[in-house]
């Protein structure tokens, strides 16, 4: 049972891989009708199929593409044509395997689909190319178009049978090998015999058979320079010939032959790499960290040797685990054409449908991305090409007219540019008009007369993915209900993508969506504000300026400032963020400036800390949801550092309302009334012992609660703790982890402690020392030695002690 | 030494015997104090207990979450359970611990102001919530008897719920 389930899976994901490809080739063979190579493609598949689905004993699926096969077969031997209404019937036959494959894949079973009606078809198809058959035979010797295709056949062919059984044999077994092999020989025979006789009669235009490819030189050698003895003893050699290939082909194949067939690949779950990926985002994150430490100790142990070596490494590590992680994005990538190979169809359908006439180019379909964006790409791509069908490009007789080809175009093509991928939609019909957008979206309410006087024309085109917009005047099957647009805004913006369109009335228009290659890590500008830290997706951040708060102008109750010739609407990221204003902000701001298509917003921060590759995590299942935040990411502290969702962002910047920057009045500092001697609290902030038993001593007489602490960091710890509150700190300078002086000028950076008496307590007595204390936030300056009486007077005088407590 | 290693095996294999044999009626839970009260939640709902450390606010959230903390490479949100049941915050002591917990695919921390033990109870030994508190809104599964207190049991996957 497992073994068959195994073999089962293996049936799906081949059969799906070759269906997928099977739509394009099919249109593609439609407008090729003489394309061999094509055809035989297709009958491959339908030929798979088949035997690998008898072999499974999915009798339903094995009927249908019995049929098909014949049906192919004659295609490829030449005697039926492919009309639109055949293509019709095998494009039906097509879609009935897929559902087939589709049912089998969910239920093990081919059962619950009738195939009967097709089948029918099919066979109408077969039967009546009887017919034509004979006459393409017998006017074979006449009509030297005819002669010339069954001979190029005739080459190809042979490829095609090799081609054919490659992919299968490493799925069968021994025995249908050997059936295989039979069974094609036997093909092989019977089509020579037939062949031999058209081309005896055809003999003297051997020599017209278009030149093939390389890997036809060897077949093709034969048949040119003697064609009559080719003809009176061809089956020896190649049958010959292709066994010996095919032994080749199972031996790893020489690439002289095919080289299209030897690729080496290999499958993997999906499910493998995403682990993969996974763990190159916590070494990616670790690597930063490293990165942080290095500084750290760089910092520290200037000019030993060590650091050298330390940085040699580190610097070695960061390089490898960037090309790793390239390396396996790599593995994660598919070309783009597997998303786009369902569109030559739709077209085909749409335009019969609509009664147009359009033609579809692709371009740059070899171009990569990450297997998660190919998955998400395909349906705003099915949208906009719909849109295109329908609204853009315009009926026959309205193209004459104006003066342009009958046959609309609509161009498809896939690029690199820089580190995101262009995905770009062109179609030579009507173009946009902004005047009519302008009224649809009036009329719709979607925008105010004022909005739609201010306007600019790349806002006019955003209309169009608007919720509830649509120009169509008539809704049709295709499109014209006013959904779809608006989901393709949303599916690109949430592919951290962004959409630009650009259109001329008459001309046409074109369609950009700029996506990043892949999804799990990002560069990321890191910002502050307060003491929070914040990630900006750096694929949207145009530019930052450094500003002084008197360059911020309100408007209407909206922060704006003037960027070179523009007027940029800014808000600030904190009261995005619902961040607390403990700190008190410098007079210069920094502006992130965040573009999106054709929108743009200042975002004020605190500070800048710079640029760092992060790792996109989720906030879980608990926390989803927020708006403004895209996910978090871990810091090379091991910190979390929320990521900022610039979309949202935008959205919501509209609705927040500009709180003055300058403003500090909230942090007044509670004073609660002393009634008694302990009321008053000094922090004593010294690393010596005696020192602050010194300090202890001295003032316990007079009955305030003493605090101690050993170094700036413990003393700001203890502040924030908040448990108590303090009237006054006495501060030595020399400590380690943090100086007095660093610990005086952090404690000031709080409006809360404004006005909190910093009285410094230290041995050093020189002149600058002083100044950098005053410059620090000191009030205060004693010297040791001090006495006892004098470091109490100090004190009592600064948290204005009540002389009625003594 | 290996006099006292072996009592020590010994005295295991027997508990552990003990439990085999009552497996089916024993639950194991393990309690803690939020405020006055002792809760208790199964143990096997419990990845792991940690000493607490720094978080990143999250906005646009009730109080009671206090934001999200690095778990080894996860981003996990935190949960101060006094807010959630509507006590008056306290600062963190010593004693403050993260408990980590995991229903499914569902993980949290929630911050609580004291351990108490690992407690084994006879499933006789635990009541229903009282009626008061009973629907399908509680998060209380129960309530065990122990000697001299009750504990309230509560249910790991509605703590792990969100509700805003």
């Amino acid at each position: 049972m497992d073994e068959f389930q195994e073999i089962l899976q293996d049936f799906l994901v081949e059969s799906f891989e070759l269906v997928e490809k099977l739509d394009e080739d099919l249109v593609e063979l439609e407008n090729n009708p003489e394309d061999l190579e094509l055809l035989n493609g297709i009958f491959r598949v339908a030929h798979t199929v088949k035997g690998a689905s008898s072999f499974l004993n999915f009798d339903v699926l094995t009927h249908l593409t019995h049929h098909m096969e014949d049906v192919l077969n004659k295609a490829r031997h030449g005697e039926l044509v492919i009309s639109p209404d055949v293509m019709d019937v095998i494009l039906e036959s097509i879609d009935l395997m897929k559902a087939l494959l589709e049912t089998i894949r969910d239920t093990s079973a081919d059962a619950g689909i009738d195939v009967a009606e097709c089948v029918l078809k099919l066979d109408k198809i077969t039967n009546r190319s009887e017919e034509v058959k004979s006459s393409v035979v017998e006017a074979a010797p006449v009509v030297p178009i005819a002669q010339t295709k069954i001979i190029e056949e005739e080459i190809t062919e042979e490829e095609a049978i090799h081609s054919e059984g490659e992919p299968d044999y490493d799925n069968m077994s021994p025995d249908d090998l050997e059936a295989e092999i039979e069974k094609l020989l036997q093909e092989r025979q019977a089509e020579d015999r037939a062949k031999r006789e058209a081309k005896i009669a055809a003999g003297e235009s051997v020599l017209e058979a278009p030149p093939e490819p390389e890997e036809e030189v060897d077949s093709s050698l034969e048949p040119e320079p003697e064609p009559v003895v080719q003809a009176v003893a061809p089956t020896p050699a190649p049958v010959k010939q292709e066994e010996a290939k095919t032994e080749d082909a199972k031996a790893g194949a020489p690439a002289k032959r095919t080289p299209a067939a030897v690729e080496q690949t290999i499958r993997v779950d999906v499910k493998r790499l995403d682990h993969l990926m996974n763990l190159i985002g916590e070494l990616v994150l670790a690597k930063n960290r490293l990165i942080k430490i290095n500084d750290d100790v760089e910092e520290r142990y200037e000019g030993e040797e060590f650091l050298e070596e330390l940085n040699q490494v580190v610097s070695i590590v960061s390089l490898v685990t960037t090309d790793l992680q390239i390396a396996v994005m790599k593995t994660r990538m598919l070309p783009i054409g597997k998303v786009f190979n369902k569109f030559p169809r739709m077209i085909r359908d749409l335009s019969r449908e609509l009664n147009k006439k359009i033609e579809l180019e692709i371009a740059g379909e070899d171009t990569e991305l990450d297997k998660s964006i190919v998955e998400e790409i395909g349906d705003p791509l099915v949208h906009i090409i719909r849109n295109s069908c329908d609204h853009g490009v315009e009926m026959p007789a309205d193209r004459v007219s104006k003066g342009k080809e009958e046959t609309g175009i609509i161009g498809l093509k896939a690029y690199n540019e820089g580190n995101q991928i262009v995905i770009q939609i062109d179609d030579d019909g009507q173009g946009l008009d902004t005047d009519m957008l302008k009224n649809k979206s009036l009329e719709k309410g979607i925008i105010t007369e004022k909005e739609a006087d201010n306007m600019s024309e790349k806002e006019a085109f955003g209309l169009i993915f608007k919720p509830g917009f649509s120009t169509a005047a008539a809704v049709t099957n295709v499109s014209g209900r006013g959904v779809g647009m608006d989901v393709v805004k949303t599916n690109i913006e949430k592919l951290n993508g962004i959409i630009d369109i650009d259109s001329e009335l008459g001309v046409g228009t074109s369609m950009k969506l700029k996506i990043p290659l892949t999804l799990a890590i990002i560069q990321a500008l890191l910002v502050g504000v307060q003491e929070e830290y914040y990630a900006i997706p750096l694929a949207s951040v145009l530019e930052t300026v450094r500003i002084s708060k008197d360059e911020i102008y309100t408007v209407e109750g909206r922060s704006v400032m003037r960027l070179r010739d523009d007027v940029l609407s800014l808000v600030h990221i904190g009261d995005i963020f619902e961040v607390e204003r403990i700190l008190d902000s410098s007079e210069h701001a920094y502006v992130v400036v965040l573009g999106l298509g054709t929108s743009k917003l200042g975002l004020i921060v605190d500070t800048l800390v710079g640029q760092e590759e992060i790792v996109i995590k989720s906030l879980g299942d608990y926390l989803k949801g927020i708006e403004g935040v895209a996910g978090a990411t871990i810091r090379g502290d091991g910190g979390v550092t929320l990521i900022v969702d610039v979309v949202a962002l935008m959205q919501m910047a509209k609705d927040v309302k500009a709180t003055p920057l300058n403003e500090s009045s909230s942090a007044t500092s509670i004073s609660v009334e002393k009634t008694k001697a302990s009321d008053y609290t000094v922090m004593i902030v010294d690393d010596s012992k005696t020192d602050r038993t010194i300090m202890r001593k001295a003032l316990e007489p007079i009955g305030i609660t003493l605090i101690e602490a050993t170094d700036g960091q413990e003393a700001l710890g203890i502040l924030k703790a908040g448990e108590h509150n303090f009237d006054a700190m006495l501060v030595d300078i020399e400590m380690p982890r943090m100086d007095g002086y660093t610990l005086a000028t952090e404690i000031k950076k709080y409006n809360k402690y404004k006005k909190l008496p910093l009285i410094a307590v230290t041995s050093r007595t020189g002149k600058s020392d002083r100044m950098r204390g005053v410059e620090s936030g000191m009030v205060e300056y004693i010297t040791k030695p001090y006495s006892a009486d004098y470091l109490s007077s100090v004190v009592q005088r600064n948290v204005n002690f009540k002389a009625e407590f003594l | 030494m290996s006099d006292k290693l072996k009592q020590i095996i010994n005295k295991q294999s027997e508990q552990q015997n003990d439990i085999s044999d009552q497996l089916d009626d024993v639950v194991q839970l393990v309690g803690f104090v939020i405020g006055d009260e002792e809760y208790a939640v199964p143990i096997l709902a419990i990845q792991e207990i940690i000493k607490p450390f720094t978080w990143t606010r999250v906005p646009q959230v009730p109080t009671y979450i206090l934001g999200v903390f690095n778990l080894r490479g996860a981003v996990i949100p935190l949960i101060d359970l006094r807010a959630k049941f509507g006590l008056q915050t306290k600062k963190q002591s010593d004693e403050t611990r993260f408990i980590v917990m995991r229903d499914g695919d569902d993980v949290a921390g929630f911050v609580i102001d004291r351990l108490t033990m690992a407690i084994r109870i006879k499933k006789v030994n635990i009541g229903p919530a009282p009626d008061t508190v009973n629907g399908d809104d509680t998060i209380i599964d129960g309530v065990g008897k122990q000697e001299d207190k009750i504990i309230t049991i509560l249910k790991v996957n509605k703590l792990l719920e969100r509700n805003f």
